[in-house]
């Protein structure tokens, strides 16, 4: 199936850009987001859990991004796998200035869609997925509007180093709650696990949906 | 005397079952907290190389009792399931495996089996399983199939599993040199039988007895049985195979073993405990089987009447995955494609090709509608291109009542010549003429059109082959109380066969119905049969079970004669007594018969008193003479050398809204001729029912691939089956009786009949209305939805269209 939709982010492209590749920022906003873990240049481990009643789920997945151009586009390529279904995605993000200081991100998804979800209801998948995607882009709008990640960096009680246990280097685990945190780590390119975690959030709660399907 | 119950419309027994809930399925077999249940883990792509397995999270899950995959397969059950019908044509047969063997090649293949204390323990069990795929390119559709940039199975080039070409006569010379010469291209979608109750299989190994029970929801329990004496490696002597009420086969099981009928027998002797397993909706869609999608390629030539002078049919078949029924559907298409007519010359081949998608074996109708279609869109083409009404081309085709037995020159799907055994076609289409009213439509059409509304009237003909081989079985047992009980091995899906193998025997033998009760599918009770498929159980079955109840009757005859001293040639048998003819103070009944066709030593109550050896019997003789055998009971078998042709015409009137263009069925008629009826009641409601079935598959239900394999309306709240909404109120029926020369009760079978012409018939009403208005526009894609009617508008638009009110059909 083919998704296309934009969504526009009141900032101007430089600080969205640097928002959505915040995997602290993505982690909190993107509901059922868990765990997000660098396994090498541009590829990423992470884990959500999502989706509604009887085809509630945790999908393990994977993230890698090619053809970066700062500021301006890049490509993700996706899978995961969860009990519900499965996803193998890419995605073509671009940026663009849209009025004055705000940000256009359009965003072309080719994925096939697998398992129980995909087979019984992908009609409804378009839809609900840009929906999926207008609310993280709405929130991560949000993230900016209140004052950015670096406050709220130390208040991520689960980021590596800022916790007790056995910190892992680029391992990024979700606050108890949806806070507003994160720290600046251009290393992640967040926006692509977020487009990823959009689109396996659609695969868990396409069907019945997230709220009122 | 007797009434005769043949041809009456005796009331369906079962119905008290039905209607009461005490209907017992699959899954009211062993209802208990002992029964352990089965889940399966199902492939999410469509072709795809599994690289692991880890099934280790599942073994940690409580109430797991056990987990496989196929590295845990052994012996038989580790080779591929079997190829039930090889032909010589089907080069290149590919069949599954029980689990999946290292490659995945469609949405919904089997790959690992877990046995738990309920469903929802196995399926979150199932949920745990961690399969790493490697992904290869998925074939969906016939022009990626032909394409074969990409294919199915590596070893299978082109995807193409069998091509087959028949031929009678010269088709291209005679087309070449033909008056006339018309080129249709038709598509048939895919769609499937969607049974209310789907697969479902419990099994039991007895310990014991060292003896397998398994009940299955399936069209055949001796096919059943011996696959899974085969695969599990046990005699067949060791397996009972018992079908219990079945909600609905419509040709979809009767292929077998499904890996489930195979896995729950596994694993009822590994565990030994009962299991369980039944299907959900989603995994009937996704892993029992389709058929149906079809594109075919038409050259025909003709005369100035719209005479064949010669038909060239290339098609293409799409048989899925894999092939475990061979070519029945195809060959089907490609031989009752003709219909009632003679053609003079055919060609016809096909190519049958893999795609990776859910397998295809046969569908009510299985091939025919298809077929029907073909040729039925082929005669409308000609009516058309001639200026001619559609029913005159048809009948100068049609074979003629005095040209039977007809030989078409072909080999139909069981081996045998394709030879039509009866028919009077010109009376059918007198018939429907008469029913649906055509002579009078055009003046309906014309004032329908003066209020702005557009109604069209479609007709298509059809012969369906039906009662095939190789046979089926019959025991008839009296028993000292009178009663009488009847085993054949087919199976019963709700045909009705409790009732009319009643009537056939109430009739022959001279019993009251009330004291027949009919088994069917119990391999304990008749372990000889093929199944319940093509049209034949009524045929098959009701002819062995006349012929079994004749001997019966024949034995019964002649013990009385003995106890009556009477010749048997002046004897009677009338509700249960036999009496000698004129002389009715001189009589016996059957339950006492019974008791004396068994000589005993010993007695167990006051009617075997009566057989004891110190009461009956002529001391000089053995108490059981020679070439008889105890017991009031005959079995016996039918085996007819070819089958048997049922015929039918439907005709449908239908208005298409000018702006909406949805479809709506104002009349619907049917002539149907099945030989003599044995209860014109069940052949009514097998004929309602295939209708409705029809007009599902011509106007609602489709499977809907998406480009990577994946089937996008699994779910009944996608695929649109219809309801009684959907179904015209009243479907006018009437009957021709040409009987059989092939069987003793000169019957055809029924069960298939009523959806074949559907497709057909659609295509031409819904032209037919559509002609005032876009009189070039013609239908050649099938089912047809609304939105598609819509847009065959659109595109038309910019054709010269001339707009008469009082345009009439041709």
């Amino acid at each position: 199936m083919k998704i296309a939709s934009a969504n526009v982010v009141p900032f101007p492209v430089p600080r969205v850009w640097d928002a959505l590749l915040d995997p602290q920022v993505l982690v909190a906003t993107i509901p059922g987001c868990e765990r997000l873990a660098a396994t090498g240049e541009h590829t990423y481990d992470m884990t959500v859990t999502a989706g509604v009643a009887a085809i509630k789920g945790t999908y393990a997945g994977t993230c890698a991004l090619s053809d970066l151009e700062e500021h301006r586009s890049l490509v993700m390529r996706l899978q995961g796998a969860g009990a519900p279904g499965t996803i193998d995605a890419t995605v073509q993000v671009r940026f663009e200035e849209a009025e004055a200081g705000s940000t256009q991100i359009s965003y072309e998804a080719d994925a096939v869609v697998g398992g129980m979800v995909g087979g019984v209801g992908q009609r409804m998948l378009t839809s609900v997925s840009k929906r999926m995607a207008k609310e993280f882009f709405d929130n991560v709008g949000s993230v900016i509007a209140g004052g950015g990640p670096e406050g709220a960096a130390s208040t991520a009680p689960a980021m590596p180093g800022a916790t007790a246990g056995e910190p892992l280097p680029g391992v990024f685990t979700a606050p108890p709650k949806a806070a507003r945190v994160g720290s600046r780590d251009d290393f992640l390119r967040g926006i692509a696990v977020g487009a990823g975690l959009v689109l396996l959030g659609v695969v868990a709660g396409g069907i019945f949906g997230r709220r009122r399907w | 005397m007797t009434t005769k119950l043949m041809g009456t419309r005796v009331q369906r027994t079962e119905d008290q079952r039905f209607l009461r809930g005490l209907g017992r399925y699959a899954d009211d077999v062993a209802v208990s907290p002992d029964t352990l249940h089965a889940a399966v883990l199902r492939s999410p792509h469509a072709h795809a190389r599994i690289l692991d397995i880890d099934v280790d999270e599942v073994l940690d899950v409580e109430g797991v009792h056990a987990v496989w995959t196929y590295d845990d397969l052994a012996g038989p059950m580790a080779d591929a399931l079997p190829l039930l019908i090889p032909h010589p044509a089907l080069t290149h047969g590919r069949t599954q495996y029980a689990l999946a063997n290292g490659e995945v090649n469609h949405v919904g293949e089997a790959i690992a089996f877990v046995v738990a204390d309920d469903r929802y323990v196995a399926e979150d069990a199932v949920g745990r399983i961690r399969v790493s795929y490697d992904l290869l390119p998925p074939v969906v559709g016939l022009d990626r199939a032909r394409a074969a940039v990409d294919l199915v199975h590596e070893d299978v080039p082109g995807n193409v599993g069998a091509r087959l070409e028949q031929n009678v006569g010269d088709a291209p010379a005679a087309i070449a040199s033909a008056p006339h010469r018309l080129e249709l291209d038709l598509t048939v979608e895919r769609s499937a039988c969607t049974p209310l109750e789907g697969r479902g299989t419990v099994a039991r190994w007895d310990a014991d007895l060292n003896r397998m029970q398994v009940w299955t929801s399936t069209q055949t329990s001796t096919g059943v049985r011996a696959a899974v004496a085969v695969k599990l490696e046990l005699d067949l002597g060791q397996v009972d195979v018992i079908t219990p009420d079945v909600g609905g086969g419509f040709g979809v099981k009767i292929n077998h073993p499904w890996p489930e009928e195979l896995l729950v027998p596994m694993a009822a002797r590994a565990l030994g405990r009962t299991v369980k397993f039944t299907e959900d909706r989603r995994e009937h869609f996704i892993s029992s089987a389709h058929e149906r999608g079809q594109v075919h390629h038409v050259e025909v030539g003709f005369d100035d009447d719209g005479r064949l002078l010669g038909l060239s049919v290339d098609f293409w078949h799409d048989h899925g995955a894999y092939t475990p029924y061979g070519l029945i559907v195809p060959i089907i298409t490609s031989t009752q494609l003709l219909g009632p007519y003679k053609p003079q010359n055919y060609r016809v081949v096909f190519e049958s090709l893999y795609t990776n998608t859910v397998m295809v074996t046969p569908y009510r109708g299985a091939g025919r509608p298809q077929g029907c279609y073909t040729m039925e869109r082929t005669m409308d083409a000609i009516a058309a291109y001639l200026g001619k009404d559609r029913t005159e081309v048809r009948a100068v085709n049609f074979i003629q009542p005095d040209e039977f037995p007809f030989d078409q020159g072909l080999i139909f799907q069981d081996g045998r010549e394709l030879e039509y055994d009866s028919g009077d076609y010109p009376a059918s289409l007198e018939k429907i003429k008469a029913l649906i009213g055509w002579d009078d439509f055009p003046a309906y059409q014309a004032s329908m059109a003066a209020e702005g509304r557009r109604v069209g009237l479609g007709l298509a003909c059809y012969v369906e082959g039906t009662g095939v081989g190789p046979y089926e079985g019959a025991h008839v047992h009296v028993e000292t109380t009178g009663k009488v009980k009847v085993a054949t091995g087919l199976t019963t899906q709700g045909q009705g066969h409790a009732t009319v193998f009643a009537q056939l025997v109430a009739d022959e033998l001279g019993v009251r119905f009330e004291d027949v009760e009919v088994v069917t599918g119990d391999t304990r009770r008749m372990p000889y049969a093929v199944g319940t498929f093509a049209s034949r159980a009524a045929v098959m079955s009701g002819s062995a079970i006349h012929l079994a109840a004749k001997r019966t009757k024949e034995k019964a005859l002649k013990i009385a004669a003995d106890a009556l001293e009477a010749d048997p040639a002046d004897l009677q048998i009338v509700d249960g007594v036999v009496s000698v003819k004129g002389s009715p103070g001189t009589s016996i009944d059957l339950g006492t018969l019974s008791v004396l066709s068994n000589p005993l030593r010993y007695a167990f109550d006051e009617a075997s008193k009566a057989a004891t050896q110190f009461s009956v019997g002529d001391p000089g003789k053995p108490p059981v003479a020679e070439g008889e055998e105890p017991g009031l009971e005959g079995r016996d078998f039918y085996s007819p050398e070819r089958a048997t042709f049922a015929s039918g015409m439907h005709a449908v009137i239908v208005e298409t809204d000018p702006l909406t263009a949805e479809i709506t069925i104002l009349k619907y008629a049917v002539v149907h001729d099945c030989g003599h009826l044995i209860n014109p009641m069940i052949v009514e409601g097998q004929i309602h029912g295939g209708v409705a079935q029809g007009i599902g598959g011509a106007l609602y239900e489709r499977m809907v691939y998406d480009e990577s394999g994946q089937l996008l309306n699994a779910s009944f709240m996608d695929f649109l089956m219809p309801y009684v909404t959907e179904i015209p109120d009243g479907i006018a029926i009437d009957h021709l009786e040409t009987p059989s020369p092939l069987n003793p009760l000169g019957i055809k079978g029924a069960g298939e009949a009523g959806v074949i012409p559907s497709a057909a018939v659609f295509a031409s009403a819904i032209e037919d209305a559509e002609r005032l208005d876009r009189p070039g526009m013609t239908i050649t894609a099938m089912p047809i939805s609304p939105s598609e009617l819509f847009e065959l508008r659109r595109r038309a638009v910019g054709e010269p269209a001339e707009t008469t009110p009082e345009g009439n059909p041709a």
